[in-house]
């Protein structure tokens, strides 16, 4: 990060009032992601959900601290991330949008 | 009988520029000054810290009394309770400064004790009564019953110029072409200006606004700037205006501390100074009238203001400069009379001066005509803009920005032969464009009616 | 077997307006949000209280949750690290507000509730699915299992509209056309927002800001806006340059917060708030995609924001608004079929939504095209030809006329191809004439200075 008195991405997402779905609402081939080079899900995600393990090699990722905007979706050149909204009302609360 | 080669009346900023150009050229200088300090007679906004000043002190950054360094300036315009601004932050200029605040008993004062170390003899609480004269042609000064005699006097001495008056060469003092100014210093702490004017320590803001039709004036202007522990606050109008509507000036300083906006800046201050001070248009003398025989006017006294700035800080510096040069060069050929004194009007000529004088003059003569042309222009740029973002889409139509900026604010400023060509086709343009949007929706409002009877 | 007369999915401005305006006809209309409360899904700046919302509900005044009647707006533009800013105070507009700053999650639910209490039934907590096709005319929805059927669907769920996906009228989910938002709620005393911001208590200020040859990224924006103890600040990229350049958005935001210029205002503040959202592109929907057999399209599912401004709220309300008209003409036709909803596109015309849409794409195209933004740096055109207007320096100013200036800098990006053809060759010779004769003169006149250091010798 680049400012001194910045906080972490994880610090931010404390602010964050999320109900957790039991079920996912975002799925990944993850063999797909094996042959991307790009991989721009791990810029993409302001929540940085999006980690790549480099012990496994392997993408890992986190539905439940999502914003639910959808970048993910858009920007995955081998649509390999399917994503749609958590259902049953769960998910993310945003009081102050 | 005391006799001096040059002896330049009044120490603001062109008499001072001048004494220390002339001193530097090793050219024996006396500089008179009424105030017991220079500066404590002057009254103004911001020191415009221009090339000029930089080239004439390279060391300035050693002792030059700054307030604060400007490194915000706003144009703001007030048309009826609204304002419409724009704002310019120069954090890029921070180590290269441009416009610095100031208080004018410190500058004048640190200006003239320049020339003085450069070899000017500074005589301060001296009033030049009135001018020694031989067969027409101006040989020295009186102060009093005192003579003083030179081979050329300079005239910086401000608007009421009495060298000016005495050697003949200014006999117009319109109040239609002048403006008052009265001015508060207020004072505020540091802190809070900082947070109000969204400044860091040592670094200011400068506002210039302009009203237009606000209250009972058609035209004025306002200037709101800060200092180190103070905010100064300005209002203007012109004489003329205020005598022929009879409006107190500082009954509208009053009323305009009441506004909203200016409100919110001086808010919990408390008054330290209180100040008025005359402003003249620029262009008010002929350049023919700026010498004669053995006497050079320069600075306000010889009308070398931007009328539509104010701005005369820079434009006097330049001028006492030029004057020097002249002197120079009269010094050299051992003549002082008008003849060799008219090369004066050349080396204004090598800056942008006369152009200046002659702008000013026309903006002058179309305020003098109560036509305040393009007071609002920004209003109408600030407005053109918001109707490109405007979000209601029930009324918004799509005619092009720039057909709106020409029509409102750019024909104001375009030379006359453009406008002549360009108004028409833009005008027609504008038209052609405006009553297709009409008939289009005519066309699709029938829709609604349609519907409407359809329901019935 | 449930059926209503109309489903509208999404309890945003879109479908709120729109249910609203149908049970206000006396149509039965169910409200479906997958939040448990309309809006908690939602980040977005000011609400514009638009002539419409007012026209809508005209005792708005009562209840509406606001956080401050913006009577401040500036447009400002980084070029670097200065700054060229517009700004209007609109002092007569306290009395008759135009814009409000306003949390989305309390916006949405007062909006929602005013369609609920003139009738319509809302429903939260249920996310579409799918539809439910007959003959490949919609006849309802699916959220999961459970099956709700009507004469007619609304699509008013915003960008990821499954509305519009399902009803094969949304293909395109181009991420060159669609720019990611990273914003922050940071809480801050209002007296500190007052004095910062010059407001009094219930005013508010809002900014909007293009830095332009500040970082990386060549097309971005940014909005700061105040709201009652708080203030917003928000980034917008484009998804494919982010990509493009491997830049994190929230990074660059990060950055951002230590501009000078925008550290005055936050400094202090703690956050309250992390939020992300997509902002699409205006007209990513053609005109005819917005309806089909039994559904039609509003709000950003259809694509009616405006590209340039990033603005939707108020887009959005009209399009609902024209839907649901659209719909009591099928109610009273009894027709739902594709053929009676196209008028959607007459009434969407009587108001200036699809030359909004055109002009959106248009932006759009550009933006994708050239990679860059139209028209960027026409502020600081205006505010540098201006300054030069008042430039005090007399040793180097010259007297070219303001307008020449900004016109050939900013001018030409505004004026219609027809005048730019006509007007431009014309003062482009003159602005070289007039700058060739002040070069001369300049020239001639410096001779004098020379010949003086001549004689001086
Ligand atoms: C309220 C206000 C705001 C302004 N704001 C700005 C601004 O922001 N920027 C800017 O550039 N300009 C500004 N100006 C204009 C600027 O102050 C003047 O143009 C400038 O001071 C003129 O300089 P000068 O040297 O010609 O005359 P002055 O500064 O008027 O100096 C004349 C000097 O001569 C002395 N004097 C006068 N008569 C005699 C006499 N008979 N004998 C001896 N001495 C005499 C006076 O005491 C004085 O010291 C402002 C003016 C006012 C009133
Ligand atoms: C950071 C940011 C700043 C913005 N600033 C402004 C601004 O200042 N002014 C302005 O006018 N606009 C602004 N906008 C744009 C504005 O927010 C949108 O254009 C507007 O909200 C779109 O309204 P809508 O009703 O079409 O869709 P939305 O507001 O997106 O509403 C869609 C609703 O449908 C619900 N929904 C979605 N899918 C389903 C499903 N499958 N089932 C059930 N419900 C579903 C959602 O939960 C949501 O409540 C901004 C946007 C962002 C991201």
């Amino acid at each position: 990060m680049s400012g001194k008195n910045s906080m972490t991405v994880d610090e931010k997402m404390s602010t964050v009032k999320i109900k957790i779905d039991k079920e996912a609402h975002i799925t990944v081939n993850k063999e797909l992601c094996k042959n991307c080079t790009d991989r721009p899900c791990l810029i993409i995600c302001a929540a940085e959900n999006y980690k790549w393990d480099e012990k496994s090699d392997d993408l890992v990722f986190n539905y439940e601290g999502c914003l639910e905007c959808g970048a993910c979706r858009l920007i995955c050149p081998l649509n390999a991330i399917s994503w749609s909204y958590p259902k049953h009302g769960c998910g993310v609360k945003f009081r102050f949008g | 009988m005391e006799k001096t080669t040059c002896i330049v009346v009044g120490a603001g900023p062109a008499g001072s520029a001048c004494a220390l150009s002339l001193s530097r050229k090793g050219i024996d200088t006396i500089l008179l000054e009424r105030g017991r300090t220079p500066g404590e007679k002057n009254v103004s906004s911001f020191v415009l810290f221009m090339t000029e000043l930089k080239r004439l002190i390279p060391e300035w950054e050693e002792d030059l009394p700054v307030e604060r360094n400007v490194v915000r300036t706003d144009q703001a315009i007030f048309t009826g309770n609204d304002i419409k601004m724009i704002t310019s932050y120069n954090y890029d200029k921070i180590d290269d400064p441009i416009t610095f605040t100031a208080f004018r008993r410190r500058f004048d004062a640190w200006f003239a004790k320049k020339a003085k170390d450069a070899g000017a003899e500074l005589i301060t609480g001296m009033t030049v009564t009135d001018l020694i004269k031989d067969k027409g042609r101006v040989i020295g000064v009186r102060v009093g019953d005192e003579e003083l005699y030179a081979d050329v006097v300079v005239g910086a001495d401000g608007y009421y110029s009495s060298v000016g008056e005495k050697a003949g060469l200014i006999t117009e003092w319109d109040p239609a072409r002048c403006t008052l100014g009265v001015k508060e210093v207020l004072d505020l702490p540091p802190e809070v200006i900082n947070e109000r004017f969204q400044v860091s320590d040592g670094l200011g803001c400068e506002m210039g606004l302009w009203h237009y039709n606000y209250g009972k004036l058609s035209f004025g202007g306002t200037t709101l700037y800060t200092n180190t522990d103070s905010v100064s606050l300005g209002i203007f109008a012109r004489v003329g205006e205020l005598k022929e509507k009879n409006v107190k000036l500082h009954d509208e300083l009053d009323k305009l501390k009441q506004h909203p906006f200016i409100h919110n800046f001086i808010e919990g201050s408390t008054l330290r100074e209180y100040q008025a001070h005359i402003i003249s248009h620029g262009g008010r003398i002929k350049p023919e009238n700026l010498y004669g025989d053995g006497v050079l006017l320069c600075g306000e006294a010889g009308g070398l203001m931007d009328t539509a700035s104010g701005m005369g800080v820079p434009t006097c510096m330049t001028s006492g400069l030029m004057a020097a040069e002249t002197i120079d060069l009269a010094v050299k050929k051992n003549d002082f009379s008008a003849g060799t004194l008219k090369n004066y009007l050349k080396f204004l000529d090598t800056t942008s001066m006369l152009d200046m004088v002659h702008e000013s003059k026309r903006y002058s003569d179309s305020l003098v005509g109560n036509n305040a042309g393009r007071a609002n222009y920004m209003a109408d740029i600030a407005d053109s803009y918001n109707n490109y973002w405007n979000a209601d889409y029930m009324s918004k139509d799509y005619h092009p920005l720039f057909l709106n900026l020409y029509l409102k604010a750019g024909k104001f400023f375009v030379p006359s032969l453009i406008r002549w060509i360009v108004t028409p086709i833009v005008k027609g343009f504008s038209l052609y464009k405006k009553t297709v949007e009409k008939i289009k929706r005519k066309i699709r409002s029938r829709f609604y009616e349609w519907k409407k009877q359809y329901d019935s | 077997m449930d059926k209503t007369t109309c489903i509208v999915v999404g309890a945003g401005p879109a479908g709120s307006a729109c249910a609203l305006s149908l049970a206000r006809k006396g149509i039965d209309t169910v409200l479906l949000e997958r939040g448990r409360t309309p809006g908690e899904k939602k980040v977005s700046s000011f609400v514009l209280l638009m002539t419409e919302l007012r026209r809508l509900i005209p005792d708005w005044e009562k209840d509406l949750p606001v956080e401050r009647n913006i009577i401040r707006t500036d447009q400002a533009i980084f070029n670097g690290t200065d700054i060229k800013m517009i700004t209007s105070y609109n002092y007569d507009k306290l009395k008759n507000p135009v814009y409000f700053s306003a949390f989305r999650r309390k916006f949405d639910e007062w909006f929602a509730k005013k369609a609920k209490e003139a009738g319509a039934e809302l429903i939260t907590g249920m996310t579409v699915t799918d539809l439910i096709m007959d003959n490949g005319r919609v006849v309802g929805v699916k959220i999961d299992d459970e099956e709700l059927y009507a004469d007619i669907v609304v699509g008013a769920d915003g960008y990821h509209t499954k509305v519009g996906e399902k009803a094969g009228l949304v293909t395109e989910w181009d991420p060159a056309r669609a720019r990611l938002a990273v914003k922050e709620v940071l809480d801050l005393p209002p007296e500190v927002i007052n004095e910062r911001f010059q407001l009094s208590d219930g005013q508010g200020c809002d900014m909007g800001i293009i830095p332009y040859h500040f970082g990386e990224l060549s097309i971005r924006s940014s909005t700061l806006y105040t709201n009652k103890d708080s203030i917003s600040l928000a980034v917008f990229a484009h998804l494919g340059e982010l990509k493009e350049k491997n830049i994190k958005l929230h990074d660059e935001l990060e950055k951002f917060k230590e501009h000078p210029f925008i550290h005055k205002f936050i400094k202090g503040a703690t956050l309250r708030e992390y939020q992300a959202h997509i902002i699409p592109h205006g007209g990513r929907v053609n005109p005819e995609n917005l309806y089909g057999d039994g559904v039609l399209l509003c709000g950003e599912a259809g694509g009616t924001t405006d590209t340039a401004s990033g603005m939707g709220v108020p887009t959005c309300m009209t399009a609902g608004l024209m839907a649901a008209e659209t719909i009591a003409l099928a109610v009273k036709k009894k027709d739902f079929s594709a053929d009676t909803l196209k008028n959607y596109l007459k009434f969407l015309d009587s108001t200036s939504i699809l030359d909004m849409i055109y002009e959106s794409k248009k932006t759009s195209d550009y933006w994708v095209d050239k990679g860059k933004l139209e028209r960027p740096d026409c502020m600081a055109a205006i505010a540098d030809s201006y300054n030069q207007y008042w430039n005090a320096d007399y040793m180097s100013k010259d007297y070219h006329p303001l307008f020449l200036n900004l016109y050939l800098r900013v001018g030409k990006f505004f004026a219609p191809k027809l005048i730019r053809m006509i007007v431009t060759p014309i003062l482009k010779g003159y602005s070289f004439y007039e700058k060739t004769v002040e070069k001369i003169k300049r020239k001639i006149r410096r001779r004098f200075y020379e010949w003086k250091k001549q004689y001086d010798n």
